[in-house]
């Protein structure tokens, strides 16, 4: 049983807080500990912040003076907090985990920074990833992998890989990473944490490094459904400053969840065995608990990956046409004008970037624009027809998160079969529904118990239904 | 498999310079990615979907699919001071400076 502070949930430090049974100094310095004494090896961080004492006692003192005051204080307050490198902090290195921005200073706070800010959460670092959030394992990181606290062969998942390590492993009691198309809910599931893919819009996105702007959504890693909730209520609503963000009010309430959906021929083929099995258990213990589940059928799944990856290539080579070397990141100088670019790009961009933005280059052709981009656009809108028409009859729907435990190290160095790996989590991507992964036990592979998560996905706007079913998963 | 010469067209379409190893995994790579993904151009699309091109496809519901627009004034309240004054910072991010300016290269060029 850890007893160190750092491992407390954000819920329980926040009571402690409260009645001042600790101070905010305490958890930040508690988190500080596990992260000398874990991140050299884990390498979940690639920059700890010098001044995260500071910023717990800046916090502390505003607790003081709520009271004094007889205000009440946020819940975040002091909570010590990890943030994916591809977040802005206004006069703090946001580097994506890339050569390009290296030695990029944010000149602005992110939206999702601004409102933690105003709860008076710490930051006590940046998270590692994979460069771009294009990768599902962190492998893709410039600057290390970074490991799994349950086995250091093996890997993080990705892309918010050091987000779902530092909370795994204590280093911070909650953080905040990005999803493309499962970059939160891959790596809680590798790690055993709780994630959260909100409904696209819920949450800004302006401050965050674009990957696939029709994709991207913040969200929370924590060690507790209530802390992801908590999280999450504090990151999202609607923002002048990001045009595709939504009022809470977008998509009407639901009720409680009272049905779940498997989509079995989804998770019939391709799924470790045993992940089957944990799978199964946590059905039957949700039908124990009211929520029985029946078969259904999307018949658009069967191309959703395919639909993904093409959207995914066509937007990230766009998206980072922006790197030229002129205005700001890593700059180096050719012969010619093309020169600058094509060198600056080549020295800036790891092997995976390079390869999605020539494939998004490549689908994006006059030729083949229409076969690859234009089909995958309208794949994706049938498919989010399906799921909000499957919605009317089911209030959730359950697969695995992943359809194996942590990968070794290595492992998947072909890039389509890393792709492979995607194959439950992009759909919530293409449709913008909210997802959520929960843990569901453990798996064995070389005499090491390793975590696997249960993936909910509800209605648009139902996160409250994936709260309140993945509270009833306790394992 | 894909050519070295469409991977070459390519990578200058993307701004991009690859080693000649690199093109060589990439003719791999790629062709089998695309091999993979090519599934979708089969799949039948109901004409009520994306019939009218992908950009009409259910712009009423879909956020991410629906073009936003806003009236072309000066921001002003609570976002516009988030922005305002961030000028020196972003012209610090300038990989080569004078004063005030970014320094890039002259583009245009006396006839020969």
């Amino acid at each position: 049983m850890e007893t160190s502070l750092a491992h407390l949930s954000i819920t329980e430090a926040a009571k402690k807080l409260k009645v001042k049974e600790i101070t905010a100094l305490d958890l930040a310095r508690a988190c500080l500990v596990e992260i000398e004494k874990r991140n050299k090896s884990l390498n979940a961080y690639l920059e700890v912040y010098t001044d995260v004492e500071a910023q717990a006692k800046v916090a502390d003192a505003k607790r003081a003076q709520n009271e004094k005051e007889g205000k009440a204080s946020h819940p975040l307050l002091g909570i010590p907090l990890a943030l994916k490198d591809n977040i802005l902090v206004e006069g703090r290195v946001a580097s994506a985990a890339s050569k390009m921005l290296e030695h990029y200073t944010a000149t602005y706070d992110a939206t999702v920074i601004k409102k933690l800010k105003d709860a008076g959460a710490v930051f006590l670092g940046r998270t590692n990833m994979d460069e771009f959030a294009l990768g599902s394992t962190t492998e893709n990181s410039a600057f290390g992998v970074t490991r799994n606290p349950h086995d250091e062969t093996r890997t993080a998942g990705g892309t918010s890989g050091g987000s779902a390590v530092a909370v795994a492993s204590g280093m911070a009691l909650g953080a905040l990473g990005t999803d493309t198309g499962g970059s939160v809910r891959a790596p809680s599931s590798f790690c055993g944490v709780v994630g959260l893919k909100p409904t696209y819009g819920a949450v800004s996105r302006f401050g965050l490094i674009a990957a696939v702007s029709s994709f991207d959504q913040a969200g929370p890693l924590a060690r507790t459904v209530e802390d992801a909730e908590l999280l999450f209520t504090t990151i999202r609503g609607e923002d002048a400053l990001d045009s595709t963000s939504i009022s809470e009010t977008e998509y009407p309430a639901r009720t409680a969840p009272k049905k779940i959906g498997v989509p079995v021929s989804l998770i019939a083929q391709g799924l470790d065995a045993d992940v089957r099995v944990r799978f199964d258990a946590a059905l039957v213990q949700l039908t124990k608990a009211g929520i029985p589940w029946e078969p259904i059928e999307l018949p658009t799944l069967s191309v959703a990956l395919a639909t993904y990856y093409i959207t995914n290539f066509a937007e990230v080579s766009s998206n980072l046409a922006r790197f030229d070397g002129i205005r700001y990141g890593l700059s180096q100088k050719g012969e010619t004008l093309f020169d600058d670019y094509a060198t600056s790009r080549a020295a800036g961009f790891g092997a995976e970037t390079r390869r999605r933005i020539i494939l998004g280059t490549y689908v994006l052709s006059a030729g083949y624009y229409d076969a690859f981009y234009g089909k995958a656009t309208a794949a994706r809108e049938q498919l989010r027809r399906e799921f909000v028409e499957i919605f009317k009859k089911v209030d959730i729907i359950a697969t695995p998160t992943m359809p194996c435990p942590a990968t070794t190290i290595g492992e998947k160095s072909d890039p389509l079969s890393m792709y492979l790996m995607d194959i439950f989590t992009v759909t919530a991507n293409l449709t913008g529904n909210p997802a959520l992964t929960v843990p569901m036990g453990t798996v064995t592979r070389d005499g090491k118990n390793l975590p696997v998560g249960m993936q909910f996905t509800a209605a648009h706007g139902d996160e409250s239904g994936l709260f309140a079913i993945g509270k009833l998963l306790v394992l | 498999m894909i050519s070295r010469e469409d991977i070459e067209g390519l990578a200058a379409l993307s701004r991009l310079k690859l080693t000649d190893a690199e093109i060589a995994n990439l003719q791999k790579d790629i062709s089998d990615i695309v091999g993979y993904v090519e599934a979708v151009s089969q799949v039948e699309i109901p004409s009520a979907v994306g019939a009218d091109g992908p950009a009409h496809a259910a712009a009423s519901i879909a956020p991410q699919h629906r073009n936003i627009m806003r009236e072309d004034v000066l921001r002003t309240g609570e976002s516009a001071a988030r922005l305002a004054g961030k000028e020196e910072q972003v012209r610090a991010a300038f990989p080569t400076r004078q004063g005030d300016f970014n320094v890039v290269r002259k583009i245009i060029q006396k006839d020969e």
